[in-house]
């Protein structure tokens, strides 16, 4: 027996792995093929199985016409899965904000498990808390949809909902000529950022008077955070730079993950000794308080974007696939 | 096919017209091999691939029954029309004559017009 067909059919059986009529199905194939060969070729041959092999087509696609056509989330509750995964992020996003500021955790078992987070940990939770809560609503939706019951599933009216994003108003050539000011604003802004910073290693500076200025950190911590901070600006340059040419969704992601990074990086500069200047020692804590509160509002701020961006990537993909698997069931 | 458009629609209107011509072809036994080229040479084409899976829904269904014959050099599975499948032809075809005749009534309706 040709090798070519044993190894066609146990690729085949891969793909129908868990059929009880797996054999059965090989059988036919494997009869099927070797009919054509010996008919169309003379004899069944290796190089006449081959050319029945091929006209029979790729292993995997033979496979899928075998297959249950029940999709894992039926096409009606496809849409449920990024409005209740946005519900339950937001909802998610606030128990960390507030696990953050009140140091507490919460446990709702098996569904919630939020240890005591400090506000990188916070940082990196929250992705991963978004695709728990993806993968949660996503299980929620194949049982529904395994159990082949009709389920009115229920959203409210007041619910934000990304499927009534518009696109922005404004024209084309409007919106790249507003992209393209802001493109020189900020690399005015960056290079600017940079001369102070090739002149003085920091961008901060307690007076403004650049013929004898008074650094408001200390050197080394001048210098990390200005570098962190001249990132950011560039980032938003580059970012600016893309969307002329482009206003893929998957920029803003991209630049809003690079942002969180960064945010990240400046929560974490130590706070202690950190000012050059003279700062009473009451108003200390203070400002080190709203430092963090203000990075932390721009970093959940950004988050909010970046997981906005990523629904409406998801939902534009899944819009399509929906349109191009349209078309009557199989009978 | 003149449009390459058409494809994915004629894909569509097949898998109803491949079921009422296998029922209506299996009211003498045959093996799939024979089936694709029986159909081949009555002017319609039919995908290999897709003709197996069908005959196995059909069979699911008790439309049609196998059975294989090991007797030649080659095992062969010859498959036949049930009485139910027969039933069934009957008002696929029916289903079909209507169509048709609707279809016909609107093609003659706009062509007066």
């Amino acid at each position: 027996m040709s090798e070519k067909l044993d190894a066609y059919l146990e690729e085949i059986s891969h793909f129908l792995s868990g059929r009880a009529e797996r054999e059965e199905i090989l059988s036919e194939i494997r009869s099927h093929i070797l009919e054509k060969a010996a008919a169309e070729q003379g004899q069944a041959t290796d190089s006449a199985i081959q050319a029945a092999i091929t006209a029979y087509g790729p292993a995997r696609k033979v496979a899928e016409k075998y297959l249950d056509g029940r999709p894992i989330i039926a096409p009606a509750y496809k849409r449920y899965l990024f409005r209740y995964t946005t519900l339950l992020f937001a909802v998610h996003a606030i128990l960390t904000v507030v696990a953050v500021v009140f140091k507490k955790n919460f446990v709702i078992f098996p569904f919630l498990f939020m240890p005591r987070l400090g506000v990188i940990e916070a940082l990196m939770y929250l992705p991963t808390a978004f695709l728990a809560d993806l993968g949660f609503v996503a299980l929620v939706l194949y049982f529904i949809t395994q159990s082949g019951k009709e389920v009115k599933l229920p959203w409210p009216k007041f619910a934000v909902d990304l499927d009534e994003v518009k696109p922005p108003k404004q024209g084309f050539l409007a919106g790249r000529i507003a992209t393209l000011l802001g493109l020189i604003v900020m690399v005015a802004v960056t290079d600017f950022a940079l001369y102070l910073f090739i002149r003085y290693q920091t961008i901060f500076f307690v007076n403004l008077d650049f013929s004898d200025p008074t650094p408001l950190f200390t050197p080394e911590a001048g210098r990390r955070l200005s570098l962190i901070v001249i990132a950011m600006f560039a980032v938003s340059t580059f970012t600016l730079l893309v969307k002329v040419f482009t206003r893929s969704r998957w920029v803003d992601a991209g630049s809003s993950a690079v942002s969180l990074v960064l945010i990240g990086l400046l929560l974490s500069q130590p706070f202690e000794s950190l000012f050059a200047v003279s700062i009473p020692e009451k108003v200390l804590p203070k400002i080190k308080f709203g430092a963090k509160f203000a990075l932390l509002f721009i970093a959940v701020m950004i988050t909010v974007d970046l997981i906005k961006n990523l629904v409406i990537i998801g939902r534009r993909r899944l819009e399509r696939s929906i349109l191009s698997s349209s078309g009557p069931p199989h009978v | 096919m003149t449009d390459p458009t058409i494809g994915s629609l004629e894909t569509e209107m097949n898998r109803g017209f491949l079921q009422i011509l296998v029922l209506a072809l299996l009211e003498k036994d045959m093996y799939g091999y024979f089936m694709v080229k029986h159909i081949e040479g009555l002017g319609y084409k039919v995908e290999e691939n897709t003709l197996y899976p069908l005959l196995r829904r059909l069979e699911k269904n008790g439309w049609i029954a196998s059975k294989w014959d090991v007797s030649q050099d080659r095992p062969r599975k010859f498959y036949t029309v049930t009485p139910e499948g027969r039933a069934m032809r009957r008002g696929l075809l029916d289903v079909w004559k209507n169509q048709n005749r609707i279809l016909g009534k609107i093609i003659k309706e706009t062509t007066d017009v």
